[in-house]
């Protein structure tokens, strides 16, 4: 199996195995680590109008 | 996570900031019109490990008149569009089939891209939806088995394949493996 391969596979089993997690595990419990990734993202997001929308591929219906 | 029946998850989880942002902009939108909640943030709701800088809400069609007062609300809870200022711009994106975000003001990320129905799917994600309760409020989403084929059938990203493959565990005892055949195949011949 080759580097790439070997990525997806454990990728794939992490997403199966954490899944498993949330389906056994109390809300509060999988909810407080999942939110340590989803807060942290967003405070680390920080990109202006235009560069959304260039990421985006949407430039052509924004008007200000 | 508890699978109430065919149409209703209790899911009695601590609420993250994404979580808030779309509760505070659905508490508003569905004064006004039905609407529901698709694609990635659906897999993050039932616990996927990752963030998203957008939701994606479908609407019934909505006249100028009630769209403005929609839009009225939201600005006065702190909500812009990031498309356009002017009401008629933004109504006019809508018609013209175009999706159009909100943010709360001074941010970009996260925020609402919000589109109306535009095909059979759309419809049938609009017409199918789950309750999710969540402490005191409630969020609607799409069926999951129409978001797995579409992820699986029609996006098929690396992204999109985890989040169905995400949904199909955490709901594996109470999916229609069937049903998620038969949208494939309404999916393979439509796109």
């Amino acid at each position: 199996m080759g580097f790439i391969e070997q990525n997806e596979k454990e990728r794939k089993d992490f997403v199966f195995k954490w899944a498993e997690y949330v389906r056994t595990h109390d809300d509060k419990d999988w909810s407080r680590q999942q939110n340590v990734i989803i807060n942290s993202a967003l405070k680390s997001a920080n990109m202006t109008r235009e560069q959304f929308f260039k990421m985006k591929k949407e430039t052509n219906y924004v008007k200000y | 996570m508890k699978f109430i029946d065919k149409r209703t998850i209790e899911i009695n989880r601590e609420l993250s900031d994404l979580d808030r942002f779309t509760i505070d902009f659905i508490n508003i939108l569905s004064k006004y019109t039905d609407y529901v909640i698709v694609s990635g943030y659906v897999a993050i709701l039932l616990g996927r490990a990752r963030a998203s800088e957008d939701i994606d809400v479908i609407i019934k069609k909505i006249d100028f008149q009630n769209f403005t007062r929609l839009y009225n609300e939201l600005k006065k809870n702190y909500f812009y569009c990031l498309n356009a200022e002017k009401e008629k711009t933004v109504y006019s994106y809508l018609k013209d089939n175009l999706a159009v975000r909100f943010a709360k003001i001074d941010t970009m990320i996260p925020n609402i891209e919000m589109k109306w129905t535009r095909n059979e799917f759309d419809k049938i994600a609009l017409e199918k939806t789950i309750k999710v309760k969540i402490q005191k409020d409630l969020l609607r989403i799409s069926h999951l088995e129409l978001q797995i084929a579409f992820k699986e059938e029609i996006l098929k990203s690396p992204k999109d394949l985890d989040d169905a493959n995400h949904i199909r565990e955490v709901a594996k005892d109470y999916l229609d493996e069937k049903l998620i055949q038969k949208y494939k195949e309404m999916l393979h011949g439509f796109y």
